[in-house]
């Protein structure tokens, strides 16, 4: 089986040959290749080479075109600031000043910001890999969009204070996460996955979650369908055993879990949906390398019987993290059969 | 029983700034003074907040509400920004030199004020020289400092020797956020790492109470 057949078998809860393993590499392929973060996120064509090095190094089952989680709201006009070795954070938020809401135009993928130099990196990395490894875009989810554009306190109050207006940045989030996961699977991506870390439990209550941003989750991923993504993935970092039972609604094929969810309560919530999941990041960093196979045995035991996983880590892999225990979770799960 | 602050009690809760500080006034009007406002009405919020929180239902939304009307509520009572008489001492707090993300921080900020600290905050983006400068210019009870990044944990690892060297080796060092909280205190060479900020504040409390059995 090549990446997406082990994959595709994953999601169907079919036997793959093999536990299939992402690993949630983003700015450590820059580390891995000797290139700036600051660079990485700013090209295209760097952010593809580095992350095709760094699937010739690690030989996992999927590449990402993912750059950082500012593209979208610098397209909308936030201002942001770049380091050398960091990822870039708003400085200025697009919609800070903005008191009219309904006069906002959703930014081209093709022309704002970085928006096309993400395209662009999907584009070389389909070439690249064709349909033997997923290429993951990403967008962010409505929510954590919403937060980017207006700064996360500003938003959250203006949830309660101001429901109303909330609601149509809500949408105008919902329409700019739309047009950009569509120009990236045109771009080559199999599929974007919708980053929703606003979204969490530990952010929002539970009812929040289903009355306010469940149905713009259902209508991000039907469209996502819709544009041929081979697969609904869904990633809300922390604690979010309590809203998982929802992501059905949604059409979710794929749920991350991250390591404050326990993988049995998360089997118990979505039987019929894979999992991906969900060792410590920050073990990628501390931990040594038999630390890490351990733990990815311990995991793939747990859904031994039940099939629907793909080995990973909880969230991102940090830049820094020692290359000996990314390897020693590709290699719990290649040499597990 | 009910008491003439429960009404204060639950609008806090409720996260209700515009009824908390109408009841904070109700109160000041009915000649109740400033410092059982804050004892019976905001204090008590707080630790009925924290019991919630131990329970693992709280979310940001919630606290952030419930922050920003006892925030009101402080400013109501203190306008002049004059903090309540007695303090459990002082905090001096910051988001290390790289990280611009200062929510946690803030969350912190708005917990621990409400739990009668007094806070120094040195903001976002601070160098942790700054951050020593200020703990030892204001004498305080501990720093704390909240990261969402991986990379700024070197940064945090320096603390202790740096305050040591500058005969500060007494205070004690909490960290917090969704980065560090990962960490070991251990490896992040600080006493405390907080998983919420009502633990770092339970934290506080201890060594607040040892300082004043110490006195």
């Amino acid at each position: 089986m090549n990446s997406i057949e082990r994959l595709t078998a994953a999601v169907n809860f079919q036997r793959p040959d093999r536990v299939p393993v992402i690993a949630q590499v983003f700015g450590h392929a820059a580390t891995v290749a000797g290139v700036p973060l600051g660079e990485y996120v700013r090209k295209g064509e760097i952010l593809a080479r580095c992350q095709i090095q760094a699937l010739q190094k690690y030989d996992y089952d999927a590449v990402f075109a993912l750059m950082d989680t500012s593209v979208e709201t610098e397209a909308a006009g936030s201002v942001l600031t770049y380091r050398a070795d960091q990822y870039p954070s708003v400085r200025l938020y697009a919609l800070s000043n903005v008191t009219d809401l309904d006069g906002l135009s959703v930014p081209d993928p093709h022309r704002a910001g970085r928006m096309p130099e993400l395209l662009e990196a999907a584009r070389i990395l389909r070439r690249e890999v064709g349909d033997d490894v997923l290429v993951v875009g990403c967008v962010l989810g409505p929510m954590t969009l919403a937060t980017q554009l207006l700064g996360i306190e500003a938003a959250l109050y203006l949830a309660i204070d101001e429901p109303e207006r909330f609601s149509c940045l809500l949408d105008f989030a919902t329409e700019i996460v739309i047009q950009f996961g569509i120009a990236q699977i045109e771009a080559g991506a199999h599929l974007p996955i919708v980053f929703n870390p606003s979204a969490s439990p530990a952010v929002v209550p539970y009812q929040f979650f289903r009355e306010i941003e469940l149905p713009r989750l259902r209508k991000v991923f039907a469209t996502f369908k819709q544009a041929g993504a081979v697969a609904n993935w869904l990633h809300i970092a922390g604690p979010a055993e309590p809203i998982l039972s929802l992501y059905p609604q949604a059409e979710v094929d794929i749920a991350n879990i991250d390591y404050e969810v326990d993988p049995l309560d998360a089997q118990r919530a979505l039987p019929e949906i894979c999992l991906d999941g969900n060792i410590k990041s920050f073990a990628f960093v501390e931990a040594t390398p038999d630390m890490i196979a351990d733990e990815s045995s311990r995991l793939m035991n747990l859904f031994a019987n039940r099939g629907g996983f793909i080995m990973s880590s909880g969230c991102e892999i940090p830049p820094e993290s020692r290359p000996e225990n990314i390897a020693a979770m590709v290699a719990a799960a290649r040499e597990r059969r | 029983m009910s008491t003439p602050v429960d009404p204060l009690v639950n609008a806090l809760l409720d996260g209700d700034q515009i009824q908390a500080i109408a009841e904070a006034r109700r109160l000041r009007d009915t000649g109740i003074e400033n410092e059982r406002i804050v004892t019976d009405g905001i204090e008590v919020a707080m630790e009925q907040l924290d019991g919630k929180c131990t329970m693992e239902q709280f979310n940001l939304l919630e606290i952030m509400l419930v922050g920003r009307a006892v925030m009101g509520v402080i400013k109501e009572l203190y306008p002049s920004g004059v903090p309540p008489l007695h303090t459990k001492g002082t905090i001096v707090m910051a988001s290390p030199e790289g990280d611009v993300h200062d929510l946690g921080k803030n969350v912190l900020k708005a917990v621990l004020t409400a739990k009668a600290y007094h806070v120094v905050d040195c903001g976002k983006d601070c160098p942790i020289e700054r951050l020593i400068g200020a703990a030892e210019r204001e004498g305080v009870l501990a720093v704390a400092v909240s990261g969402l990044m991986t990379s700024l944990m070197p940064q945090v690892r320096q603390i202790r020797d740096k305050m040591t060297k500058r005969g500060l080796g007494h205070i004690k060092i909490m960290a917090g956020g969704a980065a560090l909280k990962q960490a070991s205190a251990e490896s992040l060479n600080v006493d405390f790492v907080a998983q919420t900020a009502f633990d770092g504040a339970r934290y506080l409390d201890q060594i607040a109470g040892g300082a004043h059995e110490q006195h």
